[in-house]
């Protein structure tokens, strides 16, 4: 402790002043200040879409910011490609390597160097022997775990002399023990004077490396300052919108469980992601499951959906087992998925409107046995575009052209016109405007009157409070708490997402 | 709220095959003004002897390429069935209409095989077709081995009604192969613009995985195009065999360019999801009437013809490049920085 | 199976060797050094052809205008010579038009973003169309005996001058390519080109350089090719690119780029060209050729890409799972 106040007394190694940066309308990042001096760690804490990657991609001078100036050492630079960033010393370690999966630990490392081999190997030995690493340097990057290939990341950092070290969410595919190893190393490097900023979901990871924190929501730094002036609680709040209070479910009734029957049911359902997960959902109820990117929660959605395999455990729609079954069986059976990601796994952007809204009936024969019934397929196609005032010139518009939000609704139509008993929702409103966002509310909460089982899986604590009859939290792939309706608040959800408390004791 | 049926995507369709049109209309005036003996029906429909394979099989490798593969076997699946034909006809007494059978369940098989490798094991296309194109044309040549008639000489001597298959004109002028690929042609526009398999290959193609999301199983889709273009590529060597007279294992071999260039020129995109089967056809049409023309107008060579079709390609597929990348400029991805959209 | 991996090169050494073992087992007369030795200089001009297009492979790219390549450069070497100028014009001439054609290419592919097969047949087309235009469907005959007779030069007592050359090349460049700093660029932005550029790599520019390497190396394979032929017909080298891919491809390297070597390569090559003449040592005819050679491609290639698949699912079910692990010291 005594060295990193000594060190942040001294010069500062990094500063970053005033930085915001727009895509088109979007604001991202609303005028951002941080500094990091030697020795330091600075954890940067922010939910999904605070604008963090963002940040780091103008640090590395992948993308320009539109104001702001960035000092290393105190020397302005002017980061308008990479290079610049690597050659003063910034080097980030990137949440999933990017190595050459064919090459050595050693090539991997030296790849890309002006000097000559034999030079680099030496330094590469001073280095691995300063911090005393051991890896076998001549191992193919392929065999590698994870912590690893960060090693050897962190590696290609230090060999290129970098003064500072940005590590995006190191440990969020590590085990405990390589999150323990991958601490003492953090710890080696604030010893050398190495300037680190840490990135991270998990509030405890901070109180244990950092020296200082700033929380980032909405484009703008929220707090920050030395972590010994935090609680964990504050911490939360700093992550938490000011107007948090406002956020209210519409709907105030209860809803009564007594003799429901429930629609749909996981019981030890363990998986490649999650753990032993216990949760039902009654017809009309919006289940919804809190956590952060990452937690497991697509993985189980996933997997129920039939797109991976299920290590043990059931899958019961309306006390049938639907267990591992394949996608097709799955969508006949009743369970449909709207994905997370909406242009890998939902869009079909070259093609048209009616086409992306029917994708999931043209292996029935809604559409015509053989044939398909144009009719009939731009009926099915109105029906959705009209209730969920889509907006687009005509059905046979290419779906890609369309606004995010407008995209989503037709992803959601698609799910709907398979007439499923359970829906499963993954960030719906991700990436999406205000307006929009009001729509699909509205989808949703029809779809709860008429008696579909709704999972709700969203990284927006605001948008659990709002819509669900219940929610869940998952942290590191297991449910960490579950609440009713009145115990939901986001800061509940909030802190227990981030691994602190049940999901309900939290004061704030 | 209203919903106008202006049919843009297909605007879009109908202007590259517009431009296909074009393309053809003005080949047949600039030939036609040329030498007059261009428009005569029978030099005209004669024509269509030499470019019919291409025709058939593009439309079908269509589907393939749609699906974001690609298929450069299909020549050397030309040779095989014509050989399995011959052999079978010949040394092992099948019926000519059963041994043709027996080829296209052959060029089926070797279509799945492919196919399987394809879709099912995730090797890249290429390089699966490209095997396979060794492998079908040696089992051709092993095939051919099997007949008394040395290899180099093909099996001739088929029966009349055989023959007709490619001598028949009806009313005199239009060659029965023509109106084979016309009927294929609408056959394949059926299967892949109406039918509920064909939006199947287009979604497989626009986007695999959330084909796979929305429960179709993708990898028998994919599998099943290569069947499709394996059997098309049969009934073009039973076609080819009964035109030459002579079943030989080789008759494929230099289709593979030609075959490709008239998907691609038809607007299929080679990385899938876009194309379409008039757009093939026309494409094939096009290509077919540059190399009947030149020849026959202005006295180019046949063996040149590789040029203007190569430039057509190189120049629609330039093209569209510089159409989609507005913003491309040479000197900055010589660099290293791919520009992002 | 990570070990097989880890040295392809020497796997496909080692089948070659394997390969002539049995061969001599069934046939000893194989065994003689001559006859082997043969074996390694009739792949003379495959081996040049196969380390060209191996540059444009460890990129992650492909190459099918190598054999009008080839094609044009004999043709109009051979023209040159036969005209009188001498071979050192008509070895400038040829690598010219491979250089030229190698920047078109590159240009196609690394700068217009067209996927090389594509854009790469159209070139083809283009080219064997000018091998057409330059012969006037001629064939081009009657070299000067000197040139000629070259291909019977003799480096040691077995070894001719042409696959001595084409070791030579083929050593230097293996050594270039996984020695060198730049040279291990070629892999790299085969390997994962995003990383590749987060290093900064140009990664277009070795693109481009990849397919100049592979015009030239494709030329004087024509070269090669018109003194050991004697004559050149248009259709000089019509489907040499698919048995060149081939030979990488039992040389070990991956169509998707990153992995294998110019020495896999030349050994492909060797194993490729001499197929032919094993199987008349076996007793069967040379008509298999075609059926092996696309026998052996698909087993390689299908258990490969399925040992590959098999250990990239496993991986990211190890990290997923890693997620989930709890032990102690997970009290908050």
């Amino acid at each position: 402790m005594k060295q990193s106040e000594a060190a942040s007394q001294g010069h500062s190694l990094f500063t970053a002043t005033g930085i915001t940066k727009s895509f088109g309308l979007n604001s991202v990042l609303k005028g951002i200040d941080i500094s990091v001096g030697e020795g330091e760690v600075l954890a940067l804490i922010g939910g999904n879409g605070a604008g963090k990657s963002t940040l780091m991609k103008i640090i590395m001078g992948m993308y320009q910011p539109d104001e702001g100036s960035i000092f290393v050492a105190g020397e302005r630079i002017h980061a308008c490609k990479p290079g610049v960033s690597l050659a003063k010393g910034i080097y980030m370690v990137p949440q999933e390597p990017m190595l050459f999966p064919n090459m050595t630990v050693e090539e991997n490392i030296i790849m890309g160097f002006h000097e000559k081999p034999a030079k680099l190997r030496k330094r590469l030995k001073e280095i691995m022997n300063e911090i005393n690493w051991d890896l076998d340097i001549f191992r193919k990057a392929m065999s590698l775990s994870i912590a690893e290939q960060q090693l050897v990341e962190i590696l290609r950092g230090l060999m290129r002399q970098a003064r500072v070290l940005i590590l995006d969410e190191p440990t969020s595919a590590l085990t405990f023990d390589e999150v323990e190893s991958l601490f003492k190393i953090v710890e080696d490097l604030k010893k050398k004077g190495i300037g680190i900023i840490y990135i991270t979901h998990r509030l405890t990871e901070v109180f244990q490396i950092a020296t200082h924190v700033a929380i980032m929501r909405d484009g703008v730094i929220t707090l920050k300052g030395k972590i010994s002036e935090f609680t964990r609680d504050m911490l939360v709040k700093g992550l938490l919108p000011p107007d948090c209070e406002e956020a209210k479910n519409q709907e105030n009734k209860e809803i009564d469980y007594t003799g429901l029957k429930p629609a749909f049911e996981l019981i030890h359902f363990s998986g490649y992601g999650f753990w032993d997960i216990n949760l039902k959902i009654y017809p009309g109820e919006i289940l919804g499951v809190a956590g952060l990117v990452g937690a497991g929660r697509t993985e189980m959605a996933l997997t129920v959906f039939g797109r991976d395999r299920t290590i043990s455990g059931q899958a019961l729609l309306e006390g049938e087992d639907v267990t591992g079954l394949s996608t097709r069986a799955i969508l006949k059976a009743g369970i449909n998925y709207v994905p997370e990601d909406r242009r890998l796994n939902g869009l079909f952007t070259i093609s048209d409107v009616a086409a992306n809204v029917t994708s999931s009936l043209v292996t029935g024969k809604t559409m015509g046995r053989i044939f398909i019934n144009k009719k009939v397929e731009y009926e099915i196609a109105r029906r959705y575009v009209e209730g969920f005032r889509i907006r687009i010139t005509g059905l046979d518009q290419l779906s890609g052209s369309l606004s995010g939000g407008n995209q989503q609704k037709i992803v959601i139509g698609r799910s709907l016109a398979t007439g499923p008993k359970l829906v499963i929702l993954d960030e719906p409103t991700r990436g999406i405007d205000a307006a929009a966002r009001k729509d699909v509310y509205g989808i949703i909460h029809k779809l709860k009157k008429q008696g579909v089982a709704v999972m709700l899986i969203s990284s927006d604590m605001e948008e659990i409070v709002e819509l669900s009859d219940r929610a869940v939290v998952v942290y590191r792939g297991r449910i960490r708490g579950e609440l009713k309706k009145r115990e939901i608040t986001q800061a509940g959800l909030m802190a227990a997402s981030f691994g602190v408390g049940e999901g309900k004791q939290v004061e704030i | 709220m209203k919903i106008s049926f202006s049919p843009r995507l297909k605007q879009v369709w109908k202007k590259w095959e517009f431009v296909l049109t074009l393309i053809i209309l003005l080949e047949i005036i600039i030939f036609a003004l040329k030498n007059s003996k261009f428009l005569m029906p029978r030099v005209l429909f004669g024509s269509m002897n030499d470019i019919i394979s291409i025709c058939i099989i593009s439309l079908f490798v269509t589907f393939v390429m749609i699906t974001g593969g690609i298929d450069i076997q299909a020549g050397s699946i030309v040779g095989l069935s014509s050989i399995i034909l011959g052999v079978a006809w010949q040394d092992f007494g099948f019926n000519i209409w059963s041994a043709s059978c027996l080829a296209m369940v052959a060029a089926g098989v070797c279509g799945g095989i492919s196919g399987f490798f394809i879709a099912y094991c995730g090797v890249q296309p290429m390089v699966v077709t490209l095997g396979g194109s060794f492998l079908y044309t040696g089992i051709g040549l092993l095939v051919s081995k099997l007949s008394a008639t040395e290899s180099y000489k093909g099996i001739g001597g088929f029966p009349e009604g055989f023959l007709r298959l490619s001598k028949y004109r009806l009313f005199g002028i239009i060659p029965f192969q023509v109106i084979i690929f016309l009927i294929l042609a609408v056959l394949a526009y059926i299967l892949l613009h109406k039918t509920r398999y064909g939006r199947e290959v287009f979604l497989v193609g626009v986007n695999q995985n959330a084909a796979e999301y929305s429960g179709i199983n993708t990898r028998l889709i994919i599998m099943s195009t290569y069947v499709l273009s394996a059997v098309s590529a049969s009934v073009a060597g039973i076609i080819l065999t009964s035109y030459l007279g002579t079943a030989k294992s080789d008759i494929g071999a230099t289709l593979t360019l030609p075959i490709i260039t008239a998907v691609v020129l038809g607007g299929t995109l080679s990385t899938g999801g876009k194309g379409s089967v008039p757009g093939t056809a026309l494409a094939a049409v096009a290509i077919g009437t540059l190399r009947f023309g030149l020849p026959l107008c202005f006295k180019v060579s046949q063996q040149y013809l590789d040029i203007p079709v190569g430039i057509l390609l190189l120049v629609i597929i330039i093209g569209r490049a510089l159409l989609n990348r507005p913003g491309l400029r040479v000197k900055t991805v010589i660099r290293g920085r791919i520009p992002h959209k | 199976m990570r070990k097989i991996l880890k040295s392809r090169e020497i796997n496909s050494f080692l089948f070659l060797a394997g390969l002539i073992f049995l061969v001599g087992l069934i046939n000893p007369s194989f065994w003689k050094p001559v006859t082997i030795i043969n074996c390694f200089n009739d792949s003379v001009v495959f081996t040049f052809l196969s380390a060209g297009i191996a540059f444009v492979i460890l990129t992650g790219e492909i190459d099918v205008s190598i054999g009008a390549v080839l094609g044009l450069s004999a043709a109009v070497g051979a023209t040159l010579l036969r005209d009188g100028y001498g071979v050192a014009t008509a070895l400038f001439a040829a690598v010219f038009i491979g250089t030229v054609v190698g920047v078109i290419n590159g240009i196609g592919v690394a700068v217009l973003n067209i996927p090389s097969l594509i854009f790469t047949l159209g070139v083809n087309g283009v080219v064997r169309g000018i091998i057409y235009v330059y012969t006037k469907g001629a064939w081009v005959e009657n070299l000067p005996a000197d040139f000629t007779l070259m291909s019977n030069r003799f480096l040691t007592k077995n070894v001719t001058l042409f696959y001595g050359a084409a070791v030579l090349v083929v050593i230097i460049g293996h050594v270039i390519l996984t020695r060198t700093r730049k040279g291990k660029y070629f892999v790299a932005v085969g390997d994962n080109s995003a990383g590749a550029a987060l290093v900064g790599i140009p990664a277009n520019k070795i693109k481009i350089l990849a397919y100049v390497l592979c015009g030239i190396f494709s030329s004087v394979a024509g070269m090669i090719y018109a003194s050991r032929i004697g004559f050149i017909t248009p259709t000089a080298g019509n489907g040499y690119e698919m048995k060149a891919i081939a030979a990488c491809v039992l040389g070990g390297l991956s169509l998707t780029g990153g992995v294998g070597s110019l020495a896999g390569a030349s050994i492909g090559a060797v194993i490729m060209s001499s197929i032919s003449r094993i199987l008349v040592f076996l007793g069967f005819s040379s008509d298999y050729d075609n059926t092996i050679t696309g026998f052996l491609l698909l087993t390689i290639v299908v258990i490969n890409t399925s040992a590959q698949n098999h250990t990239v699912r496993k991986n990211r079910h190890e990290i997923l799972l890693a997620r989930t692990a709890q032990k102690g010291g997970e009290k908050t």
